[in-house]
This record gives C-alpha cells, structure tokens and sequence, in this order.
C-alpha cells in the first residue's frame, strides 16, 4: 500500500527521483509547507539566495556547467516575480531550469491576495512551459513534465505554480515510474538519412566552406562535441563560434578563427561573407551574428543543423535544413562519410585558407598597449595565460568586458564559459559564478564583469560569504558603462548620457566586509602579481582592475551594416553617417 | 522587398486546458502576428481536445514561422494548414437581430427565406436570425439586410474543414 503524502512532501520526493542535489531559492509565505519538508531531509541541499532573480541565474550556471537541471524554489508574489528575468534569459539561451514556485490557496486566486501574481500568465512568454497545479492530483505529473520538457528538445526554463494548499492536501505518490504520461513531449531527434547525404554532398563540393558552431551543440551533449572535433579533422575546414558556442570545441585549435559576429574576428566575419558554403550547428543566426540580412553571407549555400525546427529560416533562408539532435546528425554525418569512405582533399580548400590566413595577419584583436595604465584587453590576456592550465570555469557580465573576454580568453572544454548572450542580462555573471562553484567546488570559478554590471547583483556577495564558495570576481573597473559609452561615442555625437559611474564602493572594503579578499591594481606591472594571488588565496576574491578608461572593443560591426564593414580600432571612422535604419537597431 | 502576403487557415489540435488559448494568441501577440479570425471549441471530450481554427496572413516565411512557432507549444497536438490542402470548405455563424415595428413581416419574412437564413424568435418588435455561409456570403448578408434596422448582430469565427479524405490527426 502506498502511503498518503503531503504535496509539500511529494515535491520533495519527486525531486530526489529527477536527481536533484542542488536547489537554489527564497522562502517565503505560500512555500512555507515545501521548506518545512526540506528541513525534514538531507538528500537535497538548499542554496540560500538573496534576491530571487540570482536564484534562477544561478540554477543556470549550475545547468550550463554540468547539462542537468537547475533547479529554483520562490515563494508567490514578489518572490516569482523576480524570477522573470532570470527565466527570460534561460529561455534566450536555452537553459533547462524548473523553477518551483508558491501560489496563493486556490480559493484565494483571482482575489488579489496578499503576495498574488498571476506568474504562470506572466511568465508564458518566457517559459519553454508552465504549469499551475490546481489538484493535488496533478502534482507529481506536473512536476515530472517539467524536468521532462525543461532538458528534451531544444532546453528551457519551465515553471511550476503551485498554491499553498496544494501543498498541504494528501495523495498517493508511487515515484516517477508510476507517475502517468509525463513524458507526452517527444520532439523528433533523428535526423533522415537522405538530408545527410545531401549534407555530405555539399560539403564535398565546396571551395570556400565554413563551419558556424553555436551554443546547441554544447546543449547537445559532449557527444556532440567530440563528433564535430573529428568532422572538423576530417575535413580540414575552419570553424567559427557564437558567443554561446565558445569551447563547443576548443578555441586553441588551429582551424578556429575566432567568434563571429558583431565584436567577432576580422577573419571569421569576412570568411563567412566570402564563403561558398556555411554549415550552421546549433545556431539561430541572431541579430549580432548577421548584421544587416540582406548583405549576409551572399555567395554561400547555406545549411542548417538544429534540433528546433521554428530557428529554420527565420531570418536568413537556407537551402538545406536538417532538423534533429546535433549528436545523433553529427555521428550520421560521420558515419555516412567512413562507410562511403569519402575523403576531403585538403588542395580544395588550400586557396581559401591563404586568403583566411591573409585576413588573420591584420590581426585585428591587436589593441595599442600601455605602461602607465591597464588595459582591459592586456588584464584578460594576462588572467588567460595564468589561468588557463587550470581549465577555469568562467562566467561573464554583460558589456564590453564580456566581449573582450570572449575575444581574449581560450575555451578547451565545452560547459566552462557561462555567459547571457540572447538576453544581455547585466548581473548575471556574479550568481551563475555561485551556481558553477556549488557544482564544481574544487575547480577555478572566475566572474569577469564590469563595475557597473556587478552591482546589479551585489547582494550576492552575502551567499557566497554564508557558503564560503571561493569564485574569484575579476571586476575590468573602466567607470563608465563602456558599452553604453562606447554606442554614445559612435552613434550619439559623444554625449555621454548617464553612462559614467559615479559613487561607486570601494570594491576591496566592499570585498572585506562580506568576508572575502578585495585586491585592486592600477600598474600594468602589477596585473601577473595580482591574478597569481588571487588563484592562490582559497576563498572568494574581488580583484578591482583599474583599467583605461576610455578603451573601446573592436572589431566592431556598426548596427546595420555588414560583415565586410567592420571598424578595426579607434581610428576606423565610419563611411558615411549610420544608416535610420541601422540607428532603430539594438 | 515585396512579397506577397497570403491568407492561410490553420487548424489546430490542442489539449483543452486552461491558459491553451492564452498561450497560442499570446504567441500570435508577442511576435507580431495576425490574427483576423479565431475560433475555438472542444471536439473530443474523452481526450479532453480542443479545436481551434486560425485565420492568419503574412508572407510564405512568416506562415512558416507561425506553425512551426505554434507546433512548439506543448499542448499543441497537431496543426495543418488548410489552405494548402487540395480544397476546402470554410463556413461561419451569423445571429441578427432586426427591427421590424416600422415594416411589413410578410415582405421580411420573404426577404429571410430567399436569402437562406434561419428565424430563430420572432415578436411583435424584433425578430432573430441566423445565418451560415462563407465570410462573404456572411458580409454579402449584412449588407443586404441593411434596408432593416439591424439592432445588433454577432458572427462567429471561420470553421473550416478539408473536402475529400484529407483531415487533422488527434
């Protein structure tokens, strides 16, 4: 006989059952019954947060760190409501999160209760799925669909509302196997053979190919990974990454030439405008990664490998669309290539690898250092040649130092760069830092952010003192929101409205007073003496880089334009005035 | 550019639920989409299924778009678009109510049996009617029965359904 149990208890078993260890979270009234039941076990530890929207990035620096699950618990109300932007941002970036949330009593609904929201309405756009439990009945099926819809397809956040007295009520749980049709969800994930062949076909006949790698294929798996590092082999051609694709195979490797995109490479922007073939894994050909539609990439067959069939053509047409798991079509692909034992000459692609390697010697990340004041770029290059021995997981904010850091940092492995590309969320470096280490507490944990950007999550300063978790906050301290400025400068005549940073803390007393080691250098002399240390000291660091500041992050592609208009530096001016059009674009 | 924009009609399979309704025009608010004509009604009550039938219009890209957006929901089962079957028939519901003290019942109630429609109440100072057709035959009614006082009237969203074999799997 199964025995009656509370739906408080039920949700606690139901996540010991998903494999849950971690859950990150905020009580408050209408979850009171499940914290009471989490305070009755030990299977689950709880991560006490301290504002709700850092729970949620956190649960994604835990999900984007190991491929499970993060997991989020929120009281109703205020409590769910400050979810928002963290779920907005795992949706944007396909994070699988299940965010647990208090609801108000049933018969309360509706009423404008004390902290009511009404978050599964809120939060649809911005979930992959939501749920509100309205019977206990429902309960352990609602939560078992989460985490099944939140990690198959393409991954998302899901939420599950659930009112206080749902919690409370009784009824027989007999664990997931016995729980009914949770898992109706079945996005389709192989791929038919005959794209394949055709997939093949186009990659044998092509003279100017390029490989375009986004964040789906570290969704997808190690697997993944490790079938597009042989594919890349086989082939020989060279291969770009998003901003979310960085380590989808390692940076250090010769055939990589650098992030695409609106801050990306000379060479990865200009090879994807000339090229004859762009084969896209795993990406959605974003608004930073195109420019201006109409000019992108105009000479190339395009093909596009994705697990979500609504990222097929939705801003740039392809001619070939395989849709399915990139694992499943990556070990297709190779295996059709071995048994019709296909070989790639290297002489095909050997004119366009000169005329690439023409476009790598401008080498364009050259920045004009400095002797008397840091330079953010000469900070991170430094942070990389100490660091990188030790595969550090690195998190970012959002802003110039997140570009410089995707431009001057090297990935080895997939799941250890965590950043907010689709939405740009501002401080959300700092709490996934925290998300990472709970999962990787031996390893190097290193938030790269903006003085600006980690205020906006300061108070998390406090979690990491209560769990001791020693992340390392490398602030590039320029006094201005550089980005902003850097937009003001080039778009806006100069006028720099309301990007400086005033008052802002001393972020080494700052550092002191949440019981973590503040550092601060302004001598480039002294930028190896200040990161050796800082890996050295065992508990969390502030590191404040005084840097340049008026450094801006080149290359850059103006909103509007194309990959062949690209500002290399300062001295760079614009042909012409930007276009309206251009000026509307974000 | 100038592509040509295309009315479609989509049907969809949905489990009734609450907040189905919210989430497909939700998706059709959030991204910009069109929705001209909307009508929804459950179709299976053992599987607790929904229909609901979409009037859309947008270039071939942004059709696609909005179905494969929608076949995204989780509770979708199952879309199709009509307009690309063979053919198709798509009918809606029209109810009027007429005021009739100033006129002659006997010439409306000629007027009402040539057009087709129904009389569904009928007393000394209204009269209702209701009427089935396509979306022209429906505004084609309208018109006509502008010569009377038309007190109010409420139409429904189009239903549509394939001609022959073709239909939409539960």
């Amino acid at each position: 006989m199964m025995k009656k149990l509370s739906g408080a208890r039920i949700v606690i078993e139901a996540l010991i059952q998903e494999n849950v260890k971690v859950i990150f979270g905020y009580p408050g009234g209408a979850v009171l019954p499940i914290y009471d039941e989490l305070f009755k076990q030990n299977k689950i530890r709880h991560i006490l947060v301290r504002h709700e929207q850092a729970a949620v990035h956190a649960a994604e620096g835990y999900a984007r760190s190991t491929g499970k699950v993060g997991v989020v618990l929120v009281t109703s109300g205020p409590g769910a409501t400050n979810t928002v932007t963290g779920l907005t941002d795992a949706m944007m970036d396909s994070v699988p999160v299940v965010c647990i949330s208090g609801q108000v009593p049933t018969h309360m609904i509706g009423n404008d209760a004390f902290q009511e929201a009404d978050i599964v309405g809120i939060t649809r756009p911005c979930t992959k799925h939501n749920y509100l439990v309205k019977e206990i009945s429902k309960l352990a099926e609602s939560i078992h669909s989460a985490f099944h819809i939140a990690k198959n397809g393409r991954p998302g956040p899901v939420l599950v509302d659930i009112p206080k007295d749902i919690q409370t009520f009784e009824t027989k749980y007999g664990g997931k196997k016995h729980t009914k049709s949770f898992a109706f969800y079945k996005p389709n994930t192989k791929p038919s053979l005959d794209t394949i062949v055709k997939f093949v076909n186009l990659l044998e006949k092509s003279k100017k190919p390029i490989f375009y790698v986004g964040g789906g294929v570290i969704n997808s798996g190690s697997r993944a990974s490790l079938y597009l590092k042989k594919l890349l082999k086989i082939t020989g051609f060279p291969c770009t990454q998003t901003l979310m694709g960085l380590g989808a195979t390692p940076t250090s490797d010769d055939q990589f030439i650098g992030m695409l995109g609106m801050h990306g490479t000379y060479e990865a922007n200009l090879s994807m405008n000339k090229s004859d073939l762009m084969i896209c894994i795993g990406a959605r050909f974003d608004d930073r990664i195109t420019g201006k539609v109409s000019g992108f990439s105009p000479k190339s067959k395009k093909v596009h490998l994705d697990i979500d069939a609504s990222s097929f053509n939705k801003s740039v047409n392809v001619d070939l669309l395989i849709q399915g798991d990139l694992s499943k079509i990556l070990e297709m692909t190779l295996k059709y290539i071995e048994n019709k034992r296909i070989s790639f000459s290297k002489e095909k692609i050997s004119t366009w690898w000169i005329q690439i390697n023409k476009w790598r010697a401008k080498n364009c990340l050259n920045y004009k250092n400095s002797r008397s004041i840091i330079k953010p770029q000469y900070a991170l290059q430094r942070l990389d040649f100490l660091t990188n021995h030790l595969d550090p997981f690195i998190t970012t904010e959002v802003g110039q130092h997140q570009m410089w850091a995707a431009q001057f940092l090297t990935f080895n492995k997939p799941k250890h760069w965590m950043t907010s590309g689709g939405l740009g969320t501002m401080g959300y470096g700092l709490p996934a830092a925290m998300g990472v280490q709970i999962a990787h507490p031996k390893d190097l944990v290193i938030d790269v952010a903006g003085e600006a950007s980690i205020l906006m999550n300061i108070q998390e300063m406090s979690t990491i003192k209560q769990y001791r978790l020693p992340v390392k906050i490398f602030i590039l301290n320029n006094h201005y929101m550089g980005m902003v400025r850097q937009w003001q400068e080039l778009l806006h005549g100069n006028r720099l409205s309301e990007s400086y940073m005033d008052s802002l803390p001393d972020f080494v007393k700052l550092a002191e007073s949440f019981g973590a080691t503040g550092l601060r250098v302004s001598k480039p002399g002294e930028m190896d003496d200040l990161i050796k240390e800082m890996i050295k000291i065992k508990g969390p660091v502030i590191c404040d880089v005084v840097v340049d500041p008026k450094e801006n992050c080149f290359p850059m592609i103006p909103s509007g334009s194309t990959h062949d208009q690209m500002l290399l530096g300062p001295n760079d001016k614009l042909e012409g005035e930007i276009s309206e059009e251009g000026m509307v674009l974000v | 550019m100038t592509e040509s924009h295309s009315k479609h009609i989509l049907s969809i399979m949905v489990d009734n639920e609450p907040g189905v309704l919210a989430r497909i025009v939700g998706l059709f608010s959030g991204r910009g989409y069109n929705i001209e004509s909307l009508s929804v009604s459950e179709v299976d009550s053992d599987r607790f299924l929904s229909r609901v039938t979409v009037v859309t219009s947008g270039t071939k890209n942004i059709i696609d778009q909005i179905k494969a957006q929608v076949r995204k929901l989780i509770p979708v089962h199952n879309l199709i678009d009509i307009t690309e079957l063979k053919s198709f028939i798509g009918k809606e519901l029209i109810l009027m109510k007429l005021d009739i003290k100033q006129k002659s019942v006997l010439n409306i109630h000629k007027h009402i049996k040539n057009i087709g429609a129904k009389i569904l109440f009928e007393d000394k100072t209204v009269i209702i009617i209701e009427f089935s057709g396509t979306p022209n035959e429906i505004s084609g009614l309208i018109k006509k029965m502008k010569v009377y006082n038309i007190v109010e009237l409420t139409r429904s969203g189009l239903v549509s359904m394939a001609l022959g074999k073709d239909y939409i799997r539960r």
